[in-house]
């Protein structure tokens, strides 16, 4: 019903999309999976007509049963588009929070749909929001009518969203990474719901996304994409157990998934009897709520609640929990960044240090990739004068750490700029190792990269782990990744530590309710 | 970012970088050297239009008024020099320790740059003004401390943005001191903002000190300045258009080719 | 209300802190008001008299309540400088009274016009900025260009040139007007206007620059918002997009900086009045600092920092109404 033949589209000389040629049913869930960069979102959005206008169609056309709503070369038909849109094709997308009109109340938003194609009467309209609103699981319905985006959580404005997409019922859905910015157990119920809209309504879906093993669960059939390439199409199945194609190949494999394990050789490593290097001791965690404003009055609210743990030299230990869960807090206040605790924190490393998630802003741009290898080193020498180097002495400190993080000599005066994501972590991480501590807490280090640059990452850290002896302290909110790097879990919800284990038996048995939900999921 | 280099001698930049160049290279020239006395008078040559002889014509007195342009443009120059280094010197360090540091200090400063940033920036010169009385010294002190609020607003924010950056709180990790990483850390990634500011105050400067001159609070005569010369032009408009003009457009030359500088910057470095 | 309320109570606070600060940075110039008054030659008994009637024989801070509950009053002091005749002083109220409403309606005048040209001219500006630069479009894209040109070089002409330049365009040139004249808004409030109007472009203009571009800007940035994709992808045309959703929170900002405008403008007024000679507290105000006369310079100030905070206050209440998000918090 919908074909895409051929389509090409360029930003001025660069073409992000080559010769993509793409087709669905009624009723079809087609998934485009890729990495970014690879075209994905550029192809959904020229099918939608809402690509931006520098973009240029080169070459291709797209059919809508037969009618050609676009072809290349040709200018582009808004009104033709524009009666499409909305009514027979929706699109729904990845960040519920700005894709909301900030000012104006969720229920016309929606209502707008209505009012732009069809003859109904304001009530009319009125029930009829309210209805799909009750259909997409939104129970409060007439409050989340009246309410503006800032006021419903980012589960709720999905799920606006969805109804919006959905209530002229659509014969084509285009869903853009929908539950990327959503937590876990959310996006399960989000794609639940999509996949039961799917089913009712049998409308076709184009579901972009980057992530595999949600493609594996939802879609009937998956297009891979690189540069701009469909590098293979097949059934689900076929892809995910058959990739034909070798890039393909490597995708499923980097998807961190329980078959392989980095840490398999040395998981059972003798916890216990060696001292720790970090004791964690019924330890709670505050922040301070309502600003420093005279007139409001302060309030503490605990973000973490009474945890115990403790972590041994050169072992990973994984913390696992959703957005909000007090994961953050809780490494803060390790590290001494957040003091307003109760409890007790032992360390028995000297200045442990820290990685964080964003690459892009945990390397100071204003310098070159040598001088930040080496501040560690001149700060520690400024502490301490038995530990100051000279000159030269850091600068092939710096040198040799750049090899060991696997990155070249030539990168020794670039600035942060000049480097991908992936190489900026490998220098997070390098800069962090450079002073030998004991002890390393990485939040979230791989979630902002792409999967094949992620199992790039994961597999430096195991190694520089083993070769410095290292403890870590690995947070995620991906069960998988923590199943891949880590020795040990522990599993957090609402600032409690529910669960702790060796991985394999967390996995294997789970007591908690919530850890079978998360294992599940992932 | 990739496009950097582009951007790099963009129009702004260029077209800013001459026309600031040229006026400060004349005012400098005109605190030591001018084509004609400016204090030489002459009944004979009174109200002659622009010529070759007189670039920009000759006042009711008969004096050269493109070398009376050039003294003022110096003094004009050298005052609004003054005051950027008083203001933005002491914003810097102001706007760094509240930024970073927060507290109490932070709350008395910001309560107090409140205030005087919602106040209009001429009138609180004139406050001062009457308090000082007028003359040189007393224009650039004024404008400076009227202007400092405005540098440790965007030198406060930018510490404030900066604090909580990833790579800052690695810097404490790494034990680095407080010192270091106010002023080696954090402080060259703000210099494009404040470059910027800097080109906005130079403007502001301009105009209030122009403007305090116009209105006889500011330089007082016999120092030649853009604007004692306009409020004394004014008189002349019928009879003599130039006399007006010539002053006037100068300062439009001067403050126009500080903003364009000031966005040339701005596009060079990406700020937003 | 409760809000209300605290922004009330924050106003009276500022409005006294100011008033003090007013008051007491005049008591530390050095220089006797007395002598200055009289002369170095009066007799002692007469310098004591007359610090006895000017109340300066109190400590500052007494004098300060003094003068407080003489404004609250109505009172609000005597001039140093003028006086009725031989024997009488003249009251600061007297002095400023039928100058302040012609200081404020100039403001209001430029405000007004600010307010009307700047807001379509920015949202027109923006139209023309976001058609694409290629084929048919070149016309809008050497509109964006050359408003650019414009507002830039307007935003660079100081008022009072500006204001000199109207007066030998409209007033020599085109005679549109007569320089110099005025009519009292107590004779005739249209053609007091009217002579209001030329002044009043004048503080406008470079506001108007000013403002339009702020506009266009915000208005460019809102069109790059992931909601304006949303509105498209429903079947919205670009003119319901521009209009029904990018419009309002591209103004947001637009008022707190026409809010941020005012005090400029205020001060603005004040000197343009200089360039048309309007008898307005501009040139009371000046005249006033020149002739160190304090009292009339505490009173002009405590008027004018009033006018600018209940301004602020205005727009503080408006932005809550038509901004969703702030009244949350």
């Amino acid at each position: 019903m919908i074909r895409i033949e051929n389509l090409s589209v360029a930003f001025g000389r660069t073409e992000v999309v080559k010769h993509v040629s793409l087709d669905l049913r009624d009723g079809e869930i087609l998934g485009v999976v890729g990495e970014s960069g690879s075209g994905k979102s550029v192809t959904a959005l020229t099918l939608m007509g809402l690509v931006s206008d520098s973009a240029r169609m080169t070459s291709g056309r797209i059919l809508f049963d037969d009618v050609v709503l676009r072809e290349a070369g040709k200018p582009l038909d808004r009104a033709l588009y524009r009666s499409y849109q909305g009514a027979k094709m929706s699109m729904v997308f990845q960040e519920p929070q700005t894709s909301l009109n900030p000012t104006q109340r969720v229920g016309r938003q929606v209502e707008e749909v209505l009012r732009l194609h069809g003859t109904l009467t304001k009530e009319e309209r009125k029930k009829k929001v309210l209805e799909t609103f009750l259909a997409v699981g939104l129970k409060d319905a007439e409050r989340v009518y009246a309410s503006y985006p800032h006021q419903l959580s980012g589960g709720m404005r999905q799920r606006a969203m969805i109804a919006m997409a959905v209530i002229l019922h659509p014969r084509l859905i285009v869903a853009d990474e929908p539950t990327t910015a959503l937590d876990v157990t959310i996006q399960n119920q989000i794609m639940a719901l999509l996949r039961g809209i799917n089913q009712k309504q049998n409308n076709a879906m184009l579901f972009i996304t980057h992530d595999l093993n949600l493609a594996r669960r939802i879609c009937h059939r998956v297009a891979v994409m690189k540069d701009g390439h469909v590098v293979e199409l097949g059934t689900a199945e076929e892809i995910f157990e058959r990739p034909g194609e070798e890039y393909t190949r490597r995708l499923v494999e980097a998807v961190p998934s329980r078959m392989k394990r980095i840490s398999d050789a040395e998981s059972d490593r003798k916890t216990g009897s060696e001292s720790p290097v970090l004791e964690v001791r019924g330890l709670s965690v505050y922040y301070q709520e309502g600003g420093n404003s005279l007139f409001s009055a302060q309030r503490k609210r605990r973000a973490v609640e009474g945890a115990d743990f403790a972590v041994y030299p050169g072992e990973s230990l994984g913390l696992v929990g959703e957005s909000g869960c007090g994961k953050t807090s809780l490494s803060k206040a390790i590290l001494g960044m957040n003091r307003r605790i109760e409890g007790e924190i032992i360390h028995h490393s000297v200045r442990p240090q820290m990685v964080f998630q964003d690459p892009y802003s945990s390397l100071n741009p204003a310098k070159t990739i040598g001088w930040l290898l080496q501040e560690p080193l001149r700060a520690a020498g400024a502490l301490d004068r038995s530990l100051a180097m000279t000159k030269g002495d850091m600068e092939a400190a710096a040198y040799d750490m750049l090899r060991r993080v696997g990155m070249g000599e030539e990168y020794f005066h670039r600035r942060p700029s000049e480097l991908s994501g992936g190489q900026r972590q490998r220098i997070s991480i390098g800069q962090a190792l450079i002073s030998g501590p004991g002890f390393l807490i990485a939040d979230e280090p791989v979630s902002a990269l792409d999967v094949t640059i992620q199992a790039q990452i994961m597999e430096l850290m195991r190694r520089l782990q083993r070769e410095m002896n290292l403890a870590c302290l690995f947070i995620s909110h991906d069960i998988n990744v923590v199943y891949k790097m880590c020795d040990r879990i522990m599993i957090m919800k609402d600032g409690r530590i529910i669960e702790i284990g060796k991985t394999e038996e967390v996995f294997e048995n789970p007591r908690e309710e919530y850890t079978k939900l998360l294992l599940k999921e992932g | 970012m990739k496009q950097a280099g582009g951007t790099k001698w963009n129009k702004y930049f260029v077209a800013g970088l001459l026309m600031t160049g040229l006026a400060v290279l004349l005012g400098i020239l005109g605190m030591f050297w001018t084509p004609y006395s400016t204090t030489a008078m002459s009944a004979a040559e009174k109200f002659s239009p622009p010529s070759l002889r007189h670039f920009f014509g000759t006042d009711n007195f008969g004096r050269d008024i493109f070398s009376r342009v050039m003294q003022g443009l110096g003094t004009t120059v050298a005052i609004s020099s003054l005051v950027v280094l008083f203001s933005g010197g002491i914003g810097i360090l102001l706007g760094a320790l509240t930024g970073y540091f927060g507290g109490l200090l932070d709350e008395a400063v910001m309560r107090v740059t409140d205030a005087v940033n919602g106040f209009p920036s001429i009138l609180l010169t004139l406050v001062i003004i009457s308090i000082l009385g007028s003359g040189r010294q007393n224009v650039i002190l004024s404008l400076g401390i009227v202007f400092v609020p405005s540098y440790v607003r965007i030198v406060r924010g930018e510490f404030i943005r900066l604090r909580d950056a990833d790579y800052i709180s690695r810097a404490r990790l790494m034990g680095v001191g407080r010192l270091r990483i106010l002023f080696v850390h954090i402080l060259p990634n703000i210099f494009s903002v404040f470059w910027v500011s800097v080109m906005i105050g130079f403007n502001n400067a301009i105009l209030a000190e122009s403007g305090m001159s116009y209105l006889g609070i500011g330089v007082q005569a016999p120092d030649a300045s853009l604007g004692n010369m306009l409020s004394d032009a004014q008189g002349y408009l019928q009879s003599a258009p130039w006399y007006a003009l010539a002053p006037g457009l100068t300062i439009v030359w001067l403050v126009l080719g500080f903003s364009l500088f000031g966005e040339g910057v701005r596009r060079r470095s990406g700020v937003s | 209300m409760k809000y209300l309320g605290k922004k009330i109570i924050t106003l009276i606070m500022t409005l006294f802190l100011v008033s003090a600060a007013a008051f007491l940075a005049f008591q530390i110039i050095p220089g006797d008001v007395v002598t200055s008054i009289l002369g170095t030659e009066a007799t002692p008994e007469r310098e004591q008299q007359l610090r006895e009637e000017l109340g300066l024989d109190n400590p500052p801070i007494v004098r300060y309540f003094n003068w407080v509950a003489g404004v609250l009053k109505g009172d609000l002091g005597v001039s140093y400088r003028y006086s009725k005749n031989m024997n009488e002083m003249m009251p600061v109220a007297e002095l400023i009274g039928d100058k302040l409403p012609v200081t404020l309606w100039l403001a209001a005048a430029a405000f007004v016009l600010i307010a009307l040209i700047s807001i379509p001219l920015g949202v027109f500006w923006a139209k023309c900025a976001s058609v694409p630069k290629r084929g048919s479009a070149c016309l809008s894209g050497f509109l964006d260009a050359a408003l650019g040109v414009a507002t830039q070089a307007a935003m660079a002409v100081p008022s009072f040139f500006l204001g000199i330049l109207v007066t030998f365009l409209f007033g020599i040139v085109l005679r549109l007007f007569a320089p110099g004249g005025y009519v009292g808004y107590k004779e005739d409030f249209w053609s007091f206007l009217g002579y209001l109007l030329f002044p009043a472009l004048s503080i406008a203009i470079p506001k108007i620059a000013m403002t339009a571009r702020f506009l266009r800007n915000s208005m460019l940035t809102e069109l790059r918002a992931d909601y304006v994709r949303t509105a498209y992808s429903k079947g919205c045309t670009g003119r319901r997009v521009l209009y029904g959703h990018v419009l309002r929170n591209a103004m947001m900002p637009v008022v707190t900086f026409l809010g941020m405008i005012v005090a400029e403008v205020v001060a603005g007024s004040i000197v343009i009045e200089q360039v048309f000679g309007l008898p307005g507290i501009g040139r009371l105000l000046i005249s006033s600092i020149s002739t160190r006369d304090f009292p009339v310079v505490e009173i002009l100030i405590l008027y004018i920092t009033f006018v600018v905070i209940f301004v602020y206050f205005i727009v503080d209440i408006l932005y809550r109404v038509i901004d969703p998000r702030v009244s949350e918090k």
